[in-house]
C-alpha cells in the first residue's frame, strides 16, 4: 500500500474555530472506491499561543458535501501512484456526518500538540464505498483561531 | 500494555506524555491506555473475535467485528451500483 499525507495546511484558508465543531480536514473514497487506512494523527493549534482548550474529534462522514475545498494528499513515496480517493479541508459549511461514529475525542491545551501512531492493523479504516471517509474536526469555547491536523492515509 | 495498537504523545511546554492506545475491534474506535488504569475500565476482551473492545461495545454484549461491518457497507454499495442507483 501506498501511503499518503493530506494537512488543511495543503490547500484553501484556514477557518477559525468557534464553540461548534468545524471539520479541518478529511479524506474519503474516490469514484472507483478503495478502503483508506489513516496511521497517523498529528494535531495542534497554529494560532498566537495562550491557555485555551481545544477539542478534537475523528468521526465518519457519509458524502462529499459541505463547503470546502478540495486538497491532493501528497505520496510519501514520490514514485507511488497518485491518491486515488478524496480529500477536502477548511470546511466552512460542515458535510454529512455519522452522528455516533465518535472514534477519537479528546481536550488538549491549545499550547500542546497531539501526534496518534498506529500499530500494524490497527489504523483507522473507512470502506470502499464512494464518499465514504473519515474526518477531523474541532472546536472551542474561548479559541477563535486556526487549527492544523495532518493525516497520513494508506490506500 | 502489551501489544499496544498504537501510541498517543502530546507534546506540551510542560512536557512530553506518551501513553499507548489500542483500537476497538469492534466500532475501530481509538481508547488511550492511561498509565496504571484499571483494565476493567478499559473495556474488555471479545472471546468470540479475541480482540480488544471498547467500554460502549462490550455493553452491547455482542461480536459484530469492524471488518463484518465494513463489508456489509461495500456489499450495499455494490449492490445499489450494479442496480444503476448510484
Amino acid at each position: 500500500m501506498a501511503v499518503y499525507n493530506t494537512s488543511n495546511d495543503l490547500g484553501g484558508t484556514q477557518q477559525n474555530l468557534s464553540t461548534s465543531y468545524k471539520t479541518i480536514v478529511s479524506v474519503l473514497a474516490g469514484a472507483v472506491p478503495r478502503r483508506g487506512f489513516i496511521s497517523d494523527i498529528i494535531i495542534g493549534a497554529d494560532g498566537t499561543p495562550a491557555d485555551n482548550a481545544l477539542v478534537f474529534t475523528v468521526m465518519r462522514q457519509t458524502a462529499d458535501d459541505g463547503t470546502k475545498t478540495n486538497v491532493t494528499p501528497l505520496p510519501v513515496d514520490p514514485a507511488d501512484p497518485a491518491f486515488t480517493g478524496l480529500s477536502r479541508a477548511n470546511f466552512t459549511a460542515e458535510g454529512t456526518i455519522t452522528a455516533t461514529s465518535n472514534l477519537l475525542s479528546l481536550a488538549i491545551n491549545q499550547r500542546a500538540t497531539f501526534e496518534w501512531a498506529s500499530a500494524p492493523g490497527s489504523s483507522l479504516v473507512y470502506p470502499a464505498t464512494a464518499n465514504a471517509g473519515l474526518v477531523v474536526r474541532a472546536k472551542s469555547p474561548t479559541y477563535a483561531s486556526t487549527v492544523i491536523a495532518r493525516l497520513e492515509v494508506e490506500e | 500494555m502489551r501489544n499496544p495498537g498504537g501510541h498517543v504523545r502530546i507534546t506540551s511546554p510542560d512536557g512530553i506524555r506518551e501513553a499507548d492506545s489500542f483500537t476497538c475491534r469492534h466500532c475501530g474506535a481509538i481508547r488511550i491506555v492511561r498509565a496504571k488504569e484499571r483494565p476493567e475500565n478499559l473495556g474488555g476482551l471479545c472471546r468470540l473475535c479475541m480482540g480488544l473492545v471498547c467500554p460502549a461495545c462490550v455493553a452491547l454484549a455482542r461480536c459484530d467485528p469492524l471488518e463484518r461491518k465494513l463489508e456489509r457497507a461495500e456489499a450495499a454499495y455494490e449492490a445499489r451500483r450494479s442496480y444503476g442507483m448510484i
